[in-house]
């Protein structure tokens, strides 16, 4: 379901990319060139503008397609198209000089990275309309790119497993005494290991989590370690497991078992503690058509098409306003929602860049120790 | 050939080898064979020996250049190396399990009518085709806490039930295991079928006990299958990811698992190219002990026939 998560896989695997994107630019640099004119001769033939969208397809792409692209379309008479390459392929064709889209829709931390690889436009926000005044959080302005949805890592346990007690916080989640049963914690191959988390457990305070101090956090990790039964790796996995009984609580990507909630499975989320991240917006440098990309962003940040998209897809609107537009239901399932907002915490992207391979690096010898 | 080594060349030996070769060409089987075989070759030395040969050179090259064998080091060292250690056992452990329930398994299909035989043989291999992400979730439902094994076991009053089953190298044994049976099945079956069972019925009218035939003729003439499909399933775990990875836990990681990670992850292409030597030297390695088991097996039966 959460496909944006497929790409910070892709991210992680590309981080540094200097030499797996010298080498993947030397192989899709042929490529590159004619599926770009193709499509610039298709939109210029017909008269009609195109834009080209980088997103991470699946269920994600879908709602986008329905949310923001089609009434785009509709009201533009723009025809948007999308590709779903990774980002490894789309800094080559950057580097190359011709991207075939105009626009990007990833992780935010991905556009840190493309930041530094000076890939991306910086972006003008006074061409932005629905910018202004909106409330967008700080943190997901950057001279680069402009958050889009929020989604989060959060906790989830199984209703039927403590005896009417409710796991409030992650101290709760590494407290085996009160609340026994086996854990499953998020592996390092699926995201960003789950460090917070151990800080908060351990009673640091949410604004004063970064920056992380790494061993304090593999000291409470220590603490749990012996009732962490599996360390996930892909998405499903928290939900086979929930499900099948192997665990009683476990992180999660929130939205994973709406499905199983659904189906009458005793599993609930608790949002205490959740680790937020966004996707955004980005144009690339060498885009061949920067005006219909701020176009499309633009359109995006209306608090109405944001609140649409939230209807469709379990991630939080990034403009504020768009929860006036939103039945309390739905709101109450988003992690940007007044009440999460405050009971979560935003992942900072920065000390993770920084920290991240030295920390995978001690992450991963001391999960096989 | 052996003229270019050793230093006073006797002058007639370098051109009559030339010659040979020069009327070898003239040959139209020869011609044919080496215009069949070009594609081939062709088609090795671009997608095989070249990826293994740059390979081979990025796991000596130094980050600043130069040549170092510092990848090898790392690799060979702390946690990288158990690792190595874990990738190994798990393999012997699979291999000899999966011979011994293969040989079981082989010996009775052996016994049946064909027909019956031909049903089992097929029930062996189609779970073979059924995508491994697939067969392994059904694991999960078979095995995990609650799942069918257990709850079987509990029901049964067994003690200590139940097992953790998962999640550990138990786990990851009865994964690869089930992988690698079929391999070893059909190398087994092909070789039990073609047992002479008349030498059985001498062994047995000379007055040879069960034990006696078994150990004495039977074993003897399935041996050699026996070591090859031991071999076999050793190296297909060698390089075996997935189940590792969805049946074990943390410390179960395989050597696969930590190239995948540092190509991946680390962007450590260095690094990785060791570990894929390493992985390639085993699997020589296993070979050739393949090579000195039938060797010695030639020599002996060579003595027993003298």
């Amino acid at each position: 379901m959460k496909e944006p998560r497929i790409d910070r896989r892709i991210f992680l695997r590309g981080v540094g990319g200097v030499a797996a994107g010298i080498t993947a630019t030397s192989l899709t640099g042929c490529g590159t060139g004619t599926s770009r004119s193709a499509g610039a001769a298709a939109g210029g033939g017909g008269g009609k503008k195109t834009i080209v969208v980088r997103n991470s397809g699946g269920t994600y792409g879908d709602a986008n397609l329905k949310a923001i692209y089609e009434p785009f379309t509709k009201e533009t008479g723009i025809t948007v198209k999308v590709v779903n390459i990774e980002y490894a392929q789309m800094l080559a064709q950057i580097k190359q000089g011709r991207p075939q889209f105009d626009v990007i829709d990833d992780s935010m931390a991905d556009f840190v990275l493309f930041g530094k690889e000076n890939a991306l436009q910086k972006l003008d926000q006074d061409r932005l309309k629905n910018f202004k005044g909106a409330g967008i959080a700080n943190n997901l302005v950057t001279p680069y790119a402009i958050g889009k949805n929020y989604w989060a890592s959060v906790m989830a346990y199984r209703t039927d497993a403590f005896g009417g007690k409710t796991p409030q916080s992650w101290a709760d989640f590494w407290d085996t005494k009160t609340f026994s049963g086996n854990r499953s914690l998020q592996s390092q191959d699926a995201d960003l290991p789950e460090l917070e988390f151990a800080l908060l457990a351990d009673g640091v305070p949410m604004d004063k989590l970064y920056p992380i101090d790494v061993d304090r956090a593999f000291k409470s990790l220590d603490r749990i370690k012996g009732s962490v039964k599996k360390y996930w790796d892909t998405g499903a996995l928290p939900g086979v497991l929930l499900g099948r009984k192997e665990v009683v609580a476990s992180s999660v990507w929130h939205g994973r078992l709406d499905a199983l909630i659904k189906q009458g499975q005793p599993l609930a989320y608790q949002w205490n503690g959740a680790r937020r991240q966004s996707n955004g917006w980005g144009i690339p440098n060498g885009a061949a058509n920067t005006d219909a990309a701020y176009q499309l962003i633009d359109f995006s940040l209306r608090p109405s098409v944001q609140a649409h998209f939230a209807t469709l897809y379990p991630m939080g609107p990034v403009v504020p306003a768009a929860y006036k537009q939103l039945p309390a239901s739905v709101s109450a399932n988003l992690a940007s929602s007044p009440e999460h907002l405050k009971s979560g915490f935003d992942l900072d992207v920065d000390w993770w860049i920084k920290n991240q391979d030295a920390v995978i690096k001690r992450w991963r010898g001391w999960a096989r120790g | 050939m052996a003229g270019s080594v050793l230093a006073p060349v006797p002058a007639s030996t370098a051109p009559a080898a030339k010659s040979r070769v020069r009327r070898s060409l003239r040959s139209r089987r020869t011609r044919s064979g080496l215009l069949n075989g070009a594609p081939i070759v062709v088609y090795m030395l671009v997608l095989f020996v070249y990826p293994i040969l740059s390979t081979l050179f990025l796991s000596v090259k130094g980050v600043h250049g130069g040549l170092t064998l510092h990848w090898y080091a790392d690799a060979l060292s702390g946690a990288n190396l158990a690792v190595l250690l874990t990738t190994l056992r798990i393999s012997a452990e699979t291999s000899l399990i999966s011979v011994v329930i293969g040989f079981l398994l082989a010996y009775a299909v052996s016994r049946l009518r064909p027909l019956w035989a031909g049903l089992v043989m097929l029930i062996i291999v189609v779970p073979h085709f059924i995508s491994a992400l697939v067969r392994t979730y059904g694991w999960i439902i078979l095995l995990g806490d609650h799942g069918v094994v257990n709850s079987v076991l509990v029901d049964l009053h067994v003690p200590g039930a139940p097992f953790q089953l998962l999640y550990n190298e138990i786990g990851v044994i009865i994964g690869t295991t089930s992988v690698m049976l079929p391999y070893t099945v059909l190398l087994l079956y092909a070789v039990m079928r073609g047992v002479d069972r008349r030498l059985l019925a001498a062994a047995a009218s000379m007055g040879a006990g069960r034990l006696v035939m078994f150990r004495r003729v039977y074993l003897p003439l399935v041996a050699p299958g026996l070591v090859n499909a031991t071999v076999l399933s050793f190296i297909l775990c060698l390089g075996y990811y997935l189940t590792p990875a969805l049946m074990g836990g943390a410390r179960q990681t395989v050597v696969a698992a930590l190239i995948d990670d540092e190509v991946m992850k680390q962007n450590q292409w260095n690094g990785a190219a060791a570990l894929g030597v390493i992985l390639l030297v085993l699997t020589f390695a296993g070979l050739s002990l393949l090579r000195l088991a039938r060797a010695i097996g030639a020599s002996a039966r060579q003595r027993g026939a003298a």
